[in-house]
């Protein structure tokens, strides 16, 4: 499903050029549950983001779906973060003007569903995070664990095949850190692709598989037993 | 994505700074409802020139100008009558011609008792208290005997009554007009128009003013056509006749209104065009605010537009979406613009004393003018938010 050939990517600094990734080679399967972990500079993020459609790599291939994504254009990778992935931030970056309901409509405005439909997919989401009664909150009046759910809804709202959450419990405590991530687990159980960008081992210890990047390299690529100690 | 999300997406962030949109607005508010009441202003003024100048009827005037020629052969061609009674009696007969309107003025000295006041004695016939709209304010019009009999009867304007009787009611007490007793039995109202400059006036009765003053001379004639379209064929053939009828070769003449009236617009559109120009600038200037502000918009919902991109918005939606913000802000700006105008210029018509006149087309081109005012001061911001890279604006603080 995601396979990565030889990507690198490098940005120029001044009259130096800084390697940020150097060659990955990834496959990541359909139903997996991955976690890319490394220390801060590693590249992680980077990697994270090509894999989000959000950058491009200075090259190599990236095959998204069997489709190479590594030329697409702004608008076209646009549409594949629309239509196949769902991000979870650190930070949430849940819009402060507009209730969760709204918030989980916006990927839905961007395929051009219709606002009705929106409304019922919209609150299905919320209702399978458990925050069916509290669809009209701003989320300045949701918790912290609240609004990460809020955001788990507004990505899985359009159904995408991959979620990538980068560092989902960097900003909540362990207990709610814990109940995030046994939502990450179910809906891995129900078949979605989740791959987690997180520094906790404790919270890669929920995910099958992690891979660890440091100074653009992958180091390990480990395989886990089924399950998880809590 | 639909045109509706767009709008109603942009309500909603505008609702969300109320203080700050309003304000905005407020530059294109006065910018459009200055430009509405200055052309508002320069066409009332217009049409008041016009009411004034041509007059209300479809009115035209016939002078007396001999060529100099003519004035070489007889020096003393002044002294004759311009027109005489005859030749209103002639003119009566064109079938163009609904009515002629003649009046002679003189200037003399009124008195009554002590005070004495130089004052403009004009007699006039019947056809001129209809056209002239003469409103009597106190007392009444000459009758149809008057004019016949020449009966020593005056209208005063208000200015005479002031300068002569102060707060008294002149009717009813005789002032001497030269040596002549008369009776005065109504004075007008005070004119309002921009041009009447309330002058001291004494009416008579054409026949009176003949024994008055002993001569019996027409100064001044005006023809009333049938109709608008005839006026000009009306003019034409009084001024033939008159021509004819006293031997000249061109020395009666009509004024021809319409240039006149054309001169007129013509000044006043070319004042209505520099003043409104002016008022264009606090438009333009209005402009400049919309684009200050949605750039600092942008700046400030950098984190908004990285959300939107990460979920899926292309820069196209994102540059559509502010572009729409500010043209629904200037639109709505210019619409109450509009309503302010309006109210200005009513206010404005109010008390010049002319009608008040919006023409749709103004309102119309308040309305597109607004519109490319928040494309093109909304395309800098909205391009600024488009090119944003969705990485760096997620991470923005």
């Amino acid at each position: 499903m995601i396979q990565l050939e030889g990507i690198t990517k490098s940005y120029p600094i001044g009259k130096e050029t800084i390697n940020v990734l150097k060659t990955i080679e990834l496959t990541i399967d359909n139903g997996e549950f991955v976690a890319i972990m490394g220390p801060s500079g590693s590249g992680k993020s980077t990697l994270m983001n090509i894999i989000g459609c959000l950058d491009k790599p200075t090259s190599g291939s990236y095959f998204l779906n069997g489709e190479d994504v590594s030329h697409y254009k702004d608008s076209e990778l646009a549409k594949v973060r629309n239509e196949s992935i769902g991000f979870v931030f650190q930070q949430f970056q849940l819009l402060p003007r507009i209730n969760a309901l709204r918030n989980v409509e916006l990927p839905l405005i961007y395929s051009g569903v219709g606002k009705k439909e929106r409304m019922v997919r919209a609150s299905e989401a919320l209702k399978k995070v458990g925050l069916g009664d509290r669809m009209e909150h701003l989320p300045n009046e949701l918790s912290g664990g609240q609004k990460q759910r809020v955001a788990i809804a507004r990505a899985i709202v359009n159904q995408p095949k991959l979620i990538l959450a980068d560092e989902p419990t960097g900003a909540l405590d362990t207990k709610t850190s814990i109940s995030i991530m046994e939502e990450f687990t179910r809906l891995n159980e129900e078949g979605t692709t989740v791959v987690i960008v997180t520094h906790e081992s404790e919270i890669a210890d929920y995910a099958k598989r992690t891979i660890m990047v440091r100074d653009g390299v992958i180091v390990s690529n480990d395989w886990k037993r089924w399950g998880h100690d809590v | 994505m639909k045109m509706m999300e767009n709008i109603s997406m942009a309500f909603c962030s505008l609702k969300s700074h109320t203080l700050r949109s309003i304000l905005t607005m407020l530059g294109l508010i006065i910018g459009v409802g200055a430009v509405i009441i200055v052309v508002a202003i320069g066409q009332g003024g217009e049409a008041m020139l016009k009411s004034q100048i041509i007059g209300s009827g479809n009115t035209i005037e016939l002078f007396y100008q001999p060529s100099e020629e003519e004035i070489r052969s007889n020096p003393n061609i002044f002294n004759d009558a311009a027109f005489t009674q005859e030749d209103i009696r002639a003119l009566e007969q064109i079938p163009e011609i609904k009515q002629v309107v003649a009046s002679s003025s003189a200037f003399s000295s009124t008195r009554f008792q002590e005070k004495s006041v130089d004052s403009s004695i004009i007699g006039i016939n019947a056809a001129y208290q209809d056209l002239n709209e003469l409103n009597i304010q106190k007392g009444q019009r000459f009758s149809t005997s008057d004019y016949i009999s020449g009966r020593r009867v005056a209208i005063v304007s208000a200015s005479l009554q002031e300068e002569m009787f102060a707060d008294k009611s002149p009717i009813g007490e005789v002032i001497r007009v030269g040596n002549q007793p008369i009776e005065i039995i109504g004075v007008l109202e005070k004119p309002t128009g921009l041009f009447s400059f309330g002058s001291v006036e004494v009416y008579l009765p054409y026949q009176t003013w003949k024994t008055v003053f002993g001569k019996s001379d027409i100064t001044q004639v005006t023809l009333q056509a049938t109709s608008a379209d005839d006026l000009q064929l009306a003019g034409k053939k009084a001024a033939q006749k008159l021509n004819s009828l006293h031997n000249t070769e061109d020395s009666y003449q009509v004024i021809n209104m319409e240039e006149m009236a054309q001169g007129i617009s013509q000044i006043t559109r070319v004042m209505t065009l520099i003043i409104g120009s002016i008022a264009g600038i606090s438009l333009f200037v209005g402009g400049i605010g919309v684009m200050n502000i949605m750039l600092v918009s942008v700046t400030e919902r950098t984190r908004e537009i990285g959300i939107r991109m990460a979920l899926g918005a292309t820069r196209k939606q994102v540059l559509t979406q502010f572009l729409i913000e500010s043209i629904i802000l200037t639109l709505i700006g210019g619409m109450i613009g509009i309503l302010l105008g309006w109210g200005g210029s009513a206010i404005v018509a109010g008390f010049a004393g002319w009608p008040p006149l919006i023409s749709w087309q103004v309102v119309v081109g308040g309305v597109l003018f607004s519109m490319v005012i928040g494309v093109v001061f909304g395309l800098l911001p909205a391009n600024k938010a488009s090119k944003l890279d969705p990485i760096e604006a997620l991470r923005y603080e």
